[in-house]
């Protein structure tokens, strides 16, 4: 159905709202027009029941259409799914955490909150709006999961389950925590805020002396409170550091605020000078809320893994000598034939066994067209079967398949600290120290140059205070986390943030031909003679024994071309590392590869500018197959952004010279290398680096794997080899040559904006610390500003993902 | 004047720690997670959500009871 803009001639649909050509839509009476049956099944349902105050609630925003959902909701009461997911309370209540799919507003969430409440038997449901989370409490005696999921799906939504462990507990605790410190610490700060007004009038109108002695003690109680409850992080924070001889931020920002403390009761007590309880609660609360910042960002990645493990299928139905069967995916073994109906996940990684399915994959390559599968194609787990039922037989377990593989490498990447950051935090050890000792020798000089010990600890504080490294902490680990997440929008997978610096820095790329450049996917364009039965048999049986992409052209030509092939056992088949393959049948020698297999053997061939694959029998020439492989699309737009940023491009492959130079000059590479085995390759890699380069390489398949070893960063197409993806430093999930152009364009801008935040915090404290020195701020100010370099880091890695 | 002053005060302090501590509480127990829900609620709530509310928290106290006795027979 083509969606358009509302115009006058567009109608709403009474349910979701959207507006669609009135031509298109469903009438039912004057006022009633629905886009599509589902809206039109939902909204009678909702008002049958009486829910019809979901369209109040409404107001004006819009809902995407039912989702259509047929599948079997049985597997919520499986065994194995109670084992995983399900928990009992001390009631002997139910619980299960559930991410709700297809919530957009307000009104969906008291939808679903009221259909779930208003069922026997549930005696809890709360639905987080933020993150779509969900909480069912429920008596399994008197209604069953199944029948809950299937009231969730009947008004257009859908539920998956999520693992609620030990983690999500912590970072749920962890954001409690910090609400209600912060809580405090804004209550607090703002009752000192409104008792000030009256101390700084009698500042300087005159003020009984009792009555401001009340004011102390009042600014005494909730600085208390704010210190000990709000501040008590950072006490623990500096605790630690010292526990571990490392002089931390957090040493300061407590440190800083004690002394304040300390020397404001003193104040309380008679001696003469001005209170500063204000600073302390002050000092606390700004600094606290950079800390929420950092809880919450952590969280947010927290709830979008927990998004993403929400889409593992919960179990795959396998077929046992003809029979169905069901069981949980850890029981799926290698060689397990699996069947996927439509709209169910590949459970584990395989291949297809059945000649044409189609898969949507956008789950791992963010590409939303159907991916057509042929026998032998791979599936991938977590992918969906948008066609007829099919089977496939399972080649990795659970554990090892793609996308369990991802999530480990996103949660080690969410995990990891680029080297600038651990430079930075090595920095701010030593940046601490020095404003300790600093702040000392302030003191001394002021005490000593003015005798007044008020004055000198005021400034003492304020040196502390303004100096503390919240910024220069913040500036690499924010960034690095919005250019990963813009990252991985764009379907690049970074398994460690510390590669952005690396990438960013890259000054020459190394790229492989077959499918990197090309589609690694080659059509035989020409046979120079046509083979007899005995040969045709030998040749496909020493084809079959490799898995390199020329062979299986080669393979797939034959089997669609000869009527009938003899199978053939061969004996000592060998491996010629780009090259070929050598093989014997009985005593009969074979041999199949390219012109430099063949000349090594002493048979002289034509030199060709296509790929070409001989086939020799007992040192004679018997046909060679002449193949062709396509370029890949945005070729030419990825070669113009390295010449216009300046970094060199090589192709390195193991094709003839000709086959190298045709490709290069069809694309405009200028520079390439030939003929090259993957030692070749290495050593190239070697080589540039020793000039003093930093190099990409980017592969895809065994053969590139030592180069991509080699490289400063190694980049694989997600379709790539499973020793290649082990290899990588960054994964191309949708195979797309532009990945790269964005891998550049992310790193890059990403790190402009790590050295753009160090320059800001590092640009404050040269400010702002002689200022404090000679005396010129105020600890409060000195709080305030400090945080406020804090927000400038912080909003300044904002704009990473604002494209100019 | 400085007498009902102070004693002002100290009533004011001694509400306001209340207040905090049912604050902290609640805050610990969750009641802030989802800060968005929250806000629309106050916003947007209507008389019969509140009832609604009132009823929900009936039905869990009638179906705790109902499986403590249930526990309690079977044992």
């Amino acid at each position: 159905m083509l969606r358009k803009r509302f115009d006058l001639s567009d109608v709403k649909c009474s349910h979701c709202q959207l507006a669609f050509d009135a031509s298109v839509m469903i009438e039912e009476g004057d006022a009633l027009y629905f886009c599509c049956k589902g809206c039109q099944g939902v909204y009678h349902l909702l008002k049958d029941d009486g829910l019809d105050a979901f369209y109040d609630k409404m107001r004006n925003n819009t809902i995407a259409p039912p989702l259509e959902n047929d599948k079997d909701s049985s597997s919520f009461d499986l065994e194995s799914f109670k084992q995983r997911y399900i928990k009992t309370d001390a009631d002997g209540f139910s619980r299960v955490d559930l991410v709700i799919e297809g919530i957009h507003c307000a009104a969906c969430v008291w939808l679903n909150e009221k259909i779930l409440n208003e069922t026997e038997g549930v005696l809890e449901v709360s639905i987080n709006f933020s993150n779509n989370k969900a909480k069912l409490v429920w008596d399994e005696e008197t209604v069953k999961l199944s029948t809950l999921i299937e009231k969730i799906r009947l008004v257009g939504y859908n539920a998956y389950p999520y693992d609620f462990n030990e983690v999500s507990q912590q970072s749920i605790d962890a954001k409690r925590d910090y609400i209600s410190r912060m809580g405090v610490a804004i209550f607090g700060v703002l009752n000192i805020m409104m008792i000030d007004v009256a101390k700084y009038a009698g500042y300087f109108l005159g003020m009984d002396r009792e009555v401001l002695h009340m004011i102390h003690l009042v600014e005494f109680l909730f600085s208390t409170m704010v210190l000990f409850y709000s501040g008590w992080i950072f006490f623990k924070g500096a605790y630690y550091g010292l526990k571990n001889k490392i002089i931390n931020m957090d040493l300061l920002v407590s440190g800083g605020a004690t002394i304040t403390y300390f020397y404001s009761i003193s104040i309380l007590f008679g001696a003469k000078g001005q209170s500063y309880f204000d600073s302390v609660a002050m000092i606390i609360l700004f600094v606290l809320v950079g800390k929420y910042l950092e809880v919450l960002g952590k969280k947010s990645a927290m709830d979008s893994m927990d998004r993403m493990k929400s889409q593992i299928p919960l179990e795959a139905t396998i077929i046992e000598n003809g029979i169905k069967k069901v069981v949980t995916l850890d029981e799926v073994k290698v060689g397990d034939i699996i069947e996927v109906k439509n709209g169910e996940k590949a459970s584990v990684d395989g291949v297809s066994i059945v000649k044409l399915a189609t898969f949507d994959e956008s789950s791992l390559s963010g590409e939303s067209l159907p991916v057509e599968k042929q026998k032998g194609d791979n599936i991938f787990s977590g992918t969906i079967n948008t066609g007829n039922v099919m089977r496939y037989e399972a080649t990795k377990n659970y554990a090892n398949s793609s996308l369990s593989t991802m999530m480990n490498l996103l949660e080690d990447a969410l995990a990891s600290k680029p080297k600038i950051e651990e430079t930075t935090n090595r920095l701010s050890q030593h940046f601490s120290l020095s404003i300790i000792i600093l702040a000392m020798l302030s003191f001394v000089g002021w005490y000593f140059y003015s005798g007044d010990f008020e004055k000198s600890l005021i400034i003492t504080i304020s040196v502390i205070v303004i100096a503390c490294p919240c910024a220069l902490a913040l500036a690499t680990p924010i960034a690095s986390l919005v250019g990963i997440s813009w990252a991985t929008q764009k379907g690049l997978l970074f398994k460690e943030a510390k590669f952005i610096e690396t990438f960013a820095k890259a000054t020459t790329v190394v790229v492989d031909k077959t499918g990197t450049i090309t589609k690694g996917k080659l059509t035989v364009k020409h046979q120079s003679k046509v083979l007899n039965e005995e040969h045709l048999a030998l040749l496909y049986a020493l084809l079959s024994g490799s898995t390199h992409p020329v062979s299986q052209s080669i393979k797939k030509y034959l089997e669609t071309t000869a009527k009938e092939i003899d199978a053939l056992n061969l004996e000592n088949i060998e491996q010629v590392s780009a090259q070929g393959m050598l093989a014997h049948y009985g005593k009969i020698q074979l041999l199949g590869g390219n012109a430099k297999l063949m000349q090594r053997h002493g048979i002289m061939v034509e030199k060709s500018a296509y790929t070409v694959y001989h086939f020799a029998i007992d040192g004679v020439l018997i046909s060679s197959f002449e193949l062709e492989d396509s370029i890949k699309e945005n070729v030419t737009e990825l070669i113009a952004y390295f010449k216009k940023e300046k970094i060199d491009l090589f192709m390195a492959t193991g094709d003839s010279k000709e086959v190298a130079s045709r490709l290069a000059n069809e694309v405009g590479i200028e520079s390439f290398m030939s003929q090259m085995s993957p030692l070749d390759k290495a050593n190239k890699i070697k080589a540039l680096k020793e000039q003093g380069e930093i190099v990409v390489m980017v592969g895809d398949g065994i053969n590139d794997t030592l180069a991509l070893s080699y490289a400063d960063i190694a980049i694989v197409m997600g379709s790539g080899a499973d020793v290649a993806l082990a290899m990588s430093d960054v994964v191309v999930q949708n195979n797309s040559l532009l990945g790269i152009k964005d891998a550049f364009v992310i790193s890059r801008r990403t790190y402009k904006f790590i050295k753009q935040n160090l320059l800001i915090s590092l640009l404050y404290n040269v400010i702002t610390i002689p200022l404090a020195i000679a005396g010129y701020v105020m600890p409060l100010f000195a709080a305030l500003s400090m945080s406020v370099s804090s927000l400038l880091v912080v909003g300044n890695s904002m704009r990473i993902k604002i494209k100019k | 004047m400085t007498e009902v002053l102070q004693l002002e005060l100290i009533v004011g302090i001694v509400v306001t720690f209340i207040l905090i501590l049912i604050f902290v509480l609640s805050a610990k127990k969750g009641n802030f997670d989802d800060q968005k829900k929250m806000m629309d609620g106050m916003l947007f709530d209507s008389p019969d959500d509140l009832r609604s509310a009132v009823k929900q928290e009936a039905k869990q106290e009638e179906m705790k009871k109902k499986k403590r006795e249930s526990k309690e027979l079977d044992k």
